[in-house]
């Protein structure tokens, strides 16, 4: 497979180079950056692409159009990925979003750089650590490309529901005097998605329940499926797609934190640390305040659903020895849970087996009575009052029937 | 037994000789009894309906789309509604049994006795054919002090939690969880009573018409009554003053 690949792009460069050699700089005219790099010479192929040692499919074909519309449109390809100077290329480094990308940022006028966003990120309980990391399996963790794709402007989303032309009409306004459209529109368009949440409530757990519900890998991290989420009122919510329903975000990134700084529930900076519960509750501010009211009795209460971790300290799970991954999730259990939400687990889990005998129980006895009653009313038709012997058993249905 | 001559005849005979005869019909259900039972029966399917809705998994409530959230809007509003509504229905009955004459009637007829024991014991006997006869009931069997009990029992819960659970912000978390599961598993219970208990018992039992509109008229025949409500019927025809109150003689 290999072999093929290696003669195939071999085959592709050559076939490029005849016939593109001495055509200079490809630019499309229509307002995109002119291609002063050349990349496009090969990359604008769509049939560029190999498969990686992994076995991995990797697609190396740039469509310029859509590529201009893209978040990253106005960089150059160098901006981000350093190296490149060798073809095939050989040198090329793994991109770093907090590289300095030549353009100015304009509220400082300093090159731009994501490093303010990267360095929270580092310290945040999804990084690697602020000197580097040194934590376990740090494989697992995410990287800035697992939630952000480049995004893209295609379509101009205004901010007052999705009117196409609304927007045409707003930047018609704009490029009065700033008159170069292309730039205009990025503007306008950078600006009107910001305003809007990247992803539906629904998406925003898809995404988190992607690593999160995995419970080998949360093992790993001392922690548990977050699977229990969706025995909440919060999730009902979201799955009937509820304006502003409470998603891990709402929560975990109420106003005022970012959702690069997301801390353990210890650190007393996160919303969720227990001195700062009602404030998240509540929500006071935000564009949906959730619970106005809220008490710090209210607030101080475990909002998940019970999961492995009360199981286990109530002695109800016994770990599997073999499990290495499970070390870790005992080790932090008993600091996660309290013994008194020990004792709430163990009650709800009473009044659970209570109402389960209960109905079971009842209902049991309601149909026994109605199917007796059934029975023997077949038996006997309606009205006759008519002597029955339950002797003659079999043939009174005949008879009276 | 002493009206085999009559029900060998059967009801076509009866209904033959129907222009000839003045047909009676006994009052089990007056208006204002039959007002807050069809209040009950429209809050309590509302209720059902809205409240089951959080349990739809998520692949059946995606062919909502964007009408979803419209849907869950209106899906609280009429829970909440009809639960108030319920609560107050709840408030006016409990002043029905104490403050009229008719109420206090209901609330005397339907205090369970030793009687209650007695014919359930003998039903069942009847059931197994140990018994010829069913026993002789009052004017609420055995099964409708149960379910009536149920229901006082399982209202109060209900509207308990609920109110508990719309002011969520109030309480703990803790006391907040235990309402949610009470409020869950009694609709489970309440939802499966009512089916298996009460339709069939109005409904769908040998008998029974599945037509029944003894709710909308209040009333029942007299063949029907004499049978299911020996023991009342026996009581009202032997006195004037309640046969003024149960007996009709115009037809439903």
């Amino acid at each position: 497979m290999h072999l093929i690949t290696r003669n195939w792009i071999q085959v592709l460069l050559s076939a490029g180079i005849l016939l593109f050699c001495g055509a200079g700089t490809a630019s499309t005219g229509n307002g995109i950056m002119p291609d002063t790099e050349n990349c496009l010479l090969c990359h604008r192929y769509p049939a560029m692409g190999r498969f990686d040692k992994t076995g991995r499919k990797r697609i190396f074909y740039i469509a310029d159009e859509l590529f201009a519309r893209s978040v990253h449109g106005k960089l150059r390809c160098k901006n981000c990925h350093i190296g490149l100077d060798q073809i095939p290329h050989t040198n090329v480094r793994k991109v770093d979003c907090s590289t300095k990308c030549h353009i100015k940022e304009p509220s400082t006028g300093r090159e731009f750089s994501h490093i303010n966003m990267v360095r929270k990120y580092e310290a945040s309980v999804h990084g690697r650590g602020a000197a580097g990391g040194s934590k376990p399996f740090p494989e697992d963790l995410p990287t800035c490309k697992y939630c952000h794709s480049n995004r893209m402007y295609n379509s101009l989303d205004g901010l007052w529901g999705k009117s196409e032309a609304l927007s045409n009409e707003t930047l018609a306004r704009c490029v009065g005097c700033h008159t170069r459209k292309e730039w205009a529109r990025n503007f306008y368009s950078h600006f009107t998605h910001r305003m809007r949440r990247r992803r539906t409530q629904d998406e925003v757990v898809k995404l988190c329940t992607s690593c999160h519900e995995d419970q080998k890998k949360m093992a790993r991290h001392g922690l548990e499926s977050i699977s229990t989420y969706k025995d909440t009122f919060h999730w009902v919510q979201v799955k009937y797609g509820v304006r502003n329903a409470p998603d891990c975000l709402s929560c975990h990134v109420p106003v005022g934190y970012s959702t690069h700084d997301i801390r353990p529930r210890t650190d007393p900076v996160s919303p969720i640390h227990l001195s700062n519960r009602v404030r998240t509750c509540s929500n006071q501010g935000g564009v949906q305040v959730c619970h106005p009211g809220a008490t710090a009795q209210f607030a101080s209460g475990r909002v998940h659903a019970y999961g492995v971790k009360a199981q286990i300290l109530a002695g109800e799970k016994v770990p599997d020895e073999q499990e290495p991954e499970m070390s870790a999730v005992i080790k932090r259990a008993g600091m996660d849970i309290s013994e008194k939400e020990v004792f709430h687990y163990r009650v709800l889990k009473l009044l659970k087996l209570f109402y389960k005998l209960l109905i079971g129980g009842v209902i049991s006895f309601m149909l026994l009575h109605q199917s007796m009653h059934f029975l023997r009313s077949r038996r006997k038709p309606h009205g006759t009052g008519q002597a029955f012997s339950g002797k003659q058993g079999g043939n009174d249905q005949g008879r009276c029937g | 037994m002493d009206n085999s001559i009559t029900a060998v005849s059967g009801r076509d005979v009866a209904r033959e000789a129907e222009a000839a005869v003045e047909k009676r019909f006994f009052v089990r259900l007056n208006t204002a009894e039959r007002v807050q039972h069809m209040t009950l029966v429209v809050c309590f399917v509302l209720l059902v309906v809205t409240g089951f809705m959080l349990k739809i998994p998520e692949n059946l409530v995606k062919p909502f789309g964007q009408a979803a959230e419209s849907v869950f809007y209106y899906r609280s509003l009429l829970h909440r509604t009809a639960g108030v509504v319920l609560i107050l229905l709840s408030f006016c009955h409990v002043g029905y049994l104490l403050l009229t004459s008719a109420g206090r009637r209901w609330l005397r007829d339907m205090i369970p006795g030793k009687k209650d024991l007695l014919d359930m014991r003998d039903n069942f006997l009847y059931f197994t054919g140990a018994r010829r006869e069913p026993p002789e009931f009052d004017r609420f069997t055995y099964q409708q002090k149960m379910e009536y009990g149920a229901l006082l029992m399982g209202n109060t819960l209900m509207s308990i939690t609920g109110v508990l659970l719309w002011t969520e912000y109030l309480w703990s978390k803790f006391l907040v969880d235990v309402a949610t599961v009470i409020h869950g598993m009694e609709a489970i219970l309440a939802c499966l009573a009512i089916i298996i208990w009460h339709m069939y018992e109005i409904h769908f039992r040998p008998g029974r018409s599945p037509l029944n509109q003894m709710w909308l008229t209040g009333l029942m025949d007299e063949e029907e009554f004499r049978e299911d409500h020996a023991l009342h019927y026996k009581k009202i025809m032997s006195d004037p003053e309640l046969k003024k109150i149960y007996l009709r003689k115009e037809a439903p």
